[in-house]
């Protein structure tokens, strides 16, 4: 008995200990992260802008009624989502492609891996202005190589069209961050034992199936972390298309991010500016649940088979 | 507790022994005697400098270094903290911005664009100048550059440098083609082609077309040539669905459709028409006057070809070319109104204009621009001072940056071929009216 309740005191020391020890990092959190974010959705619901003279004015959800109908918000939503979804999607798959290459034994690996993480390391605005640059219809190289080439012999007016202006954002940031996707997929694939491979092989098993058995199963976490962070990130993507288009043309590449910029620090509408924001993070949280909720269900099919 | 209370007495009684030594209370004596006398005398007989701080353009600060020496060395209570901005006006402005938004900003003065204007004085971080400057000092500078300082009635801020579009066209295609300055935009495609087919240059007119401000500025010239509006400031009546204003837009669309502009022109700004400009590229362009140095520069390959002139119009329009410009205004936070008055007298001086002229910088004082010293040095002034009669303001309201926002999207729109002309402008017109109408109605309920 006496035993018992010696142990439990311990227990009850430790966990108190334990929360002493968690409660700086909690705090940290809660002013780092909780204040902000409960901040926003309080802002949201009150009117504060030039025409208030920068008073909030309580106004219960007419910023959330007025973002329905606002077509620009809509427009940025759709354009971040392309955006998003087409740039996660192939920086995966190049970047697993490229892991995999530099995962391979080969003379100069060290080189190649160093330079492959180049275009990550340099800083954003710097290449957006090299890519502006690139597909300038006048002097872009891109117009001039399809031009030698004798696909056409007027320069495409890249940036001037809203889709291709989308395609040529989308190419910049894939040159930019599949180093990051590929980086992080190599350090998996480098914790998976060679012996694996081997036993597979003995088996009579093909490349291709040991890479769906084997490669596939055991890098998910990778894959899982990489393409959440890249997700949340593009969705929040900022600088490359502030210095690339600005936006334009027309608003077709505008993404949620300038948006929320313009309105909070250009028009000073800061009511509004947070419903924008709050609406924004919801739907990343949404959209992260929902991708984990998949990821986590496919993982444990995989892990289930044989 | 008890323990405090010993070490007190014991500590009193320690100062009571040290007290009673003589030489202690003399030193003791002295030591209030010299605080006496620096906590109160010195600053009596020498005032401490007030201290006036902005934030300054980087390209800008080797220009008011030697100013603020010679402020300083003229008026030893000031100092003056330029403090270096990036070299990039937006993120100045929101420096700025967020400097005001936190209640007391660590600036005195600041260096206002023309359109950063109305949205300060709304959010009430400027101070009203009405009643410092005299309607006579006010007379001598350019009178769309004061206006473009006022805000509903009150004066915010006063000009120490001004800008306006201006039409560059190349003087030896037009002789070599024997033809004469276009005088309306008709002419101007009409010009455009034939030098196009005559002499073989690439294009006829090149113009900023990107999605940014830059392209409201080029728009609200062809807007008044044809005799249009966006916005007045008074009425807040929104005039960009009226035929005048779709037949500027059509204008544009059809200098790329008409092959006298390149179809990039809708993607660039000023240096990337520039360069093509400067390269030979363009028999007419687009820009403001900073390209005229550079045009004329060793490696340009238009060097002494270029002319410069006003605005086109059409029959019923203005021409006009577009204010930009910079000024002083005095941050309503600051401590130190009178000081930072003083310092802004002096900026915008004429002694400090001529200065700055003589290095490039177009003055706001007309007299400056008869001024044979400087026409000696550039010659182009001259022209300038033309250019200056027939300016257009962008409309000066608090939600000026929204505004130019809603235009840019819309003519983007038009010129990347999403939208048509008439359906763009109507789109355009109508959320400018519900934003006007959307921050009167607010100021309404407020009070």
């Amino acid at each position: 008995m006496t035993q018992a309740t010696n142990t439990d005191v311990i227990v009850q020391r430790d966990r108190r200990i334990g929360w002493l020890l968690l409660l700086p990092a909690l705090l940290l959190l809660i002013a780092v992260f909780a204040f902000p974010i409960g901040r926003a959705f309080w802002q949201s619901f009150y009117t504060q802008n030039l025409g208030t003279e920068l008073q909030p004015q309580f106004s219960g959800l007419e910023n959330y009624g007025r973002m329905m109908q606002d077509g620009r918000f809509w427009q940025t939503l759709g354009n971040t989502t392309v955006f998003t979804v087409v740039s996660v999607l192939l920086e995966f798959v190049l970047g697993l492609a490229i892991a995999l290459v530099l995962n391979q034994a080969f003379r100069g690996r060290n080189i190649v891996r160093t330079i492959a993480i180049l275009p990550w390391a340099l800083p954003t605005a710097l290449i957006a202005l090299a890519w502006a640059w690139i597909f300038n219809d006048q002097y872009g190289v891109v117009n001039d190589l399809l031009r030698r080439v004798g696909l056409i012999d007027q320069g495409i007016n890249w940036l001037g069209n809203p889709n291709l202006a989308m395609m040529a954002v989308i190419i910049a940031d894939v040159w930019k961050t599949t180093p990051f996707i590929s980086i992080l997929l190599l350090a998996g694939l480098q914790s998976i034992p060679d012996d694996l491979y081997e036993a597979h092989r003995i088996d009579g098993a093909t490349p291709w199936q040991s890479f769906q058995r084997i490669t596939l199963p055991l890098l998910m976490p990778q894959i899982v972390i990489a393409l959440v962070f890249r997700f949340a990130q593009s969705f929040g993507i900022f600088d490359l298309i502030a210095v690339m288009t600005g936006g334009g043309p027309g608003g077709a590449t505008e993404t949620v991010s300038l948006y929320i910029y313009a309105t909070v620090m250009r028009y000073l509408d800061f009511g509004y500016g947070a419903a924008l924001v709050v609406v924004t993070f919801l739907l990343l949280v949404l959209a992260v649940a929902i991708a984990a909720f998949f990821l986590n269900r496919s993982r444990a099919k995989t892990s289930a088979a044989p | 507790m008890m323990l405090f209370k010993k070490l007190l007495r014991h500590n009193s009684s320690q100062w009571q022994v040290h007290l009673r030594s003589r030489s202690l209370r003399v030193w003791i004596a002295a030591l209030i005697g010299c605080l006496t006398c620096f906590l109160v005398l010195l600053p009596v007989f020498s005032q401490q400098p007030v201290e006036i701080r902005f934030l300054m353009l980087a390209p800008e600060t080797p220009l008011f270094a030697p100013l603020i020496e010679e402020f300083e060395r003229e008026n030893p209570d000031i100092r003056i903290r330029m403090v270096e901005g990036p070299n990039a006006t937006n993120l100045v402005e929101d420096l700025y911005t967020s400097a005001l938004l936190l209640g007391s900003s660590p600036y005195d003065l600041i260096n206002l664009d023309v359109v950063w204007t109305a949205k300060f004085a709304a959010a009430g971080w400027l101070m009203d100048l009405s009643d410092r400057a005299t309607p006579q000092e006010l007379a001598q500078h350019l009178e769309t550059s004061i206006e473009a300082g006022r805000y509903q009635d009150k004066l915010y801020r006063i000009p120490w440098r001004t800008d306006a579009g201006v039409l560059f066209y190349r003087k030896d295609l037009l002789q070599e083609a024997g033809l004469q300055q276009p005088q309306t935009f008709t002419d101007l495609l009409e010009v455009s082609k034939t030098l196009q087919q005559k002499t073989g240059v690439d294009w006829g007119y090149l113009w900023q077309g990107r999605q940014y401000e830059g392209v409201a500025a080029m728009f609200v010239e062809v807007l008044s040539g044809f005799g249009g509006y966006w916005i007045n400031p008074e009425t807040l009546e929104v005039g960009l669905d009226q035929p005048e204003a779709i037949n500027a837009v059509n204008f544009l669309r059809g200098t790329v459709r008409q092959g006298v502009s390149p179809g990039g022109v809708t993607t660039y700004q000023e240096e990337e028409v520039r360069r093509l400009f400067q390269s030979g590229g363009a028999a007419f362009m687009r820009n403001w006057p900073y390209a005229i140095p550079l045009l004329n520069s060793e490696e340009s390959a238009v060097r002494n070809k270029v002319g410069i002139r006003p605005m086109l119009s059409m029959p019923g329009g203005q021409p006009g070319s577009c204010l930009g410009g910079w000024g002083w205004g005095i941050l309503s936070s600051t401590p130190h109104p009178e000081e930072a008055w003083r310092v802004l007298q002096y900026f915008t001086s004429e002694r400090v204009q001529r200065i700055n002229a003589l290095k490039g910088y177009l003055p706001s004082l007309r007299s400056l621009y008869e001024d044979p010293e400087i026409l000696a040095e550039f010659p182009h002034y001259a022209e300038m001072a033309q250019v200056f009669e027939k300016t257009v303001l962008r409309p000066s309201i608090a939600q000026y940056a929204q505004a130019s926002d809603i235009l840019q999207r819309y003519l983007s729109a038009v010129f990347s071929g999403r939208m048509a002309p008439e359906d763009a402008m109507q789109t355009a017109a109508s959320e400018t009216r519900s934003l006007l109408g959307r921050l009167s109605s607010a100021q309404e309920a407020r009070g």
